[in-house]
């Protein structure tokens, strides 16, 4: 199912130009997936890990500036998820602030116990107004991968290729075997959806 | 093969003023955001629940380890067999396979890594399935891993569609690394490892 113009809520007349295809958003949202992981729920700590396994190891990579660490680093952190998951309440705030704080202690606590020297121990903050910690920049790439790992896969491949790869948009249609109108068409509708999955981010 | 993208070329001129600036600040978001890493083998999977308690044994070492055991037993096993087994004039020490990341989800490689000469190079074949063809121009690079990060340049190739199979001869000691990745070259990494299509 698509939907070729989308109409903004109390905005008449205002649209945006989007081929947007509609899928089933997850029915929960990280807050309550963490919730039940504090019940004990496995199979909410597998969606919980399949959402934010790649944004964690990001996050460690940056911080820790080695790939071994960072591995160990993510297994540190879904253990310490899995242990205080019960601590976390739901009307306190959402679920992705609270696990960058599990993950960024991890990384931190871990590394600090060892001796390991820590690549990146104070984020810098980058240029995007907001509390804290969400002028971090490793906030800004957490939310951004998050959001990444929400996209249908051709269009995450799209994305990664357009900003990563160095391909022009012209390369990619070869790369990919799809008509470049299909690439730029599937490039503008994830970019939309992204912002839709970054709103916080935005403002 | 260019830098990185601008946003017009990705958007075009035709979108309202507001959606423009929206997802203008997406792509500015991205750029800062940087590309999000390939998760190791090893990651891949939720660990269970044994390996949630505090007292685990980190999975990639115990992945390293089996795979250890896995290959010494392997080359003992086949160490005769292999001894009068020649494939494409060179004799195959031991093979390693490769699997597509997220940028090639249905590629597959596999190398076959012959013994150091007296001169102290080894063969190696590699063979690639499943790779795009890229644009004219572009290649692939192959490399030689050091705590997952590429640290040694095998050499270059380009595919046609299906199987390709390419030889090189490298001076290095593979002991001293601990695995391969195949990337797409790009003038805009400034000679540094483009995008990773195959791990090991």
């Amino acid at each position: 199912m698509s939907a070729a113009l989308t109409l903004r809520p109390g905005l008449p007349g205002t649209f945006r130009l989007a081929t947007i295809q509609v899928v089933a958003p997850d029915p929960m949202t990280d807050g309550e997936l963490i919730a039940r992981v504090g019940e004990g729920d496995s199979g909410a700590f597998e969606l919980l890990y399949r959402r934010y396994a790649r944004p964690v190891f990001a996050l460690a990579l940056r911080r820790l500036g080695d790939r071994g660490r960072a591995e160990d680093a993510v297994q540190e952190t879904f253990a310490s998820v899995w242990r205080s998951a019960g601590s976390y309440r739901l009307e306190r705030g959402p679920g992705a602030p609270w696990l960058y704080a599990v993950a960024r202690n991890a990384i931190v606590d871990r590394h600090r116990a060892r001796g390991d020297p820590v690549a990146e121990p104070v984020d810098e903050a980058s240029h995007y107004s907001g509390p804290p910690e969400r002028a971090e920049a490793g906030w800004i790439a957490w939310r951004v991968h998050r959001a990444l790992a929400e996209l249908p896969d051709q269009e995450r491949r799209l994305i990664e290729l357009a900003y990563w790869s160095g391909l022009s948009q012209s390369e990619i249609a070869e790369f990919l075997n799809v008509p470049l109108g299909t690439v730029k068409t599937r490039t503008r509708s994830a970019l939309a959806r992204l912002a839709d999955l970054l709103e916080g981010e935005l403002s | 093969m260019t830098g990185p993208p601008e946003f017009r070329d990705l958007v075009g001129d035709d979108l309202p003023a507001e959606e423009r600036a929206r997802l203008e600040r997406v792509h500015e978001l991205l750029r800062a955001a940087g590309p999000p890493p390939e998760l190791p083998p090893s990651l891949i999977e939720a660990p269970d629940r044994a390996e949630r308690s505090p007292s685990w044994l980190p999975r990639r070492r115990l992945g390293a380890g089996l795979a250890l055991a896995a290959a010494i037993a392997t080359i003992a096993f086949l160490g005769g067999y292999l001894a009068g087994y020649r494939h494409n004039s060179f004799k195959v020490d031991h093979e390693i396979s490769m699997r597509g990341t997220s940028l090639a989800p249905g590629a597959s490689g596999l190398i076959k890594i012959g013994e150091r000469d007296a001169s102290g190079n080894s063969q190696m074949l590699v063979t690639a399935r499943g790779l795009p063809r890229l644009p004219e121009r572009g290649y692939y690079e192959l490399f030689l891993t050091r705590k997952g990060k590429p640290v040694a340049r095998c050499g270059s190739f380009t595919v046609r569609p299906g199987t390709t199979n390419v030889k090189f001869t490298v001076p290095y000691a593979m002991a001293r690394f601990d695995g391969w990745v195949v990337s797409v070259w790009s003038p805009a990494s400034h000679g540094e490892p483009g995008p990773v299509v195959l791990r090991t």
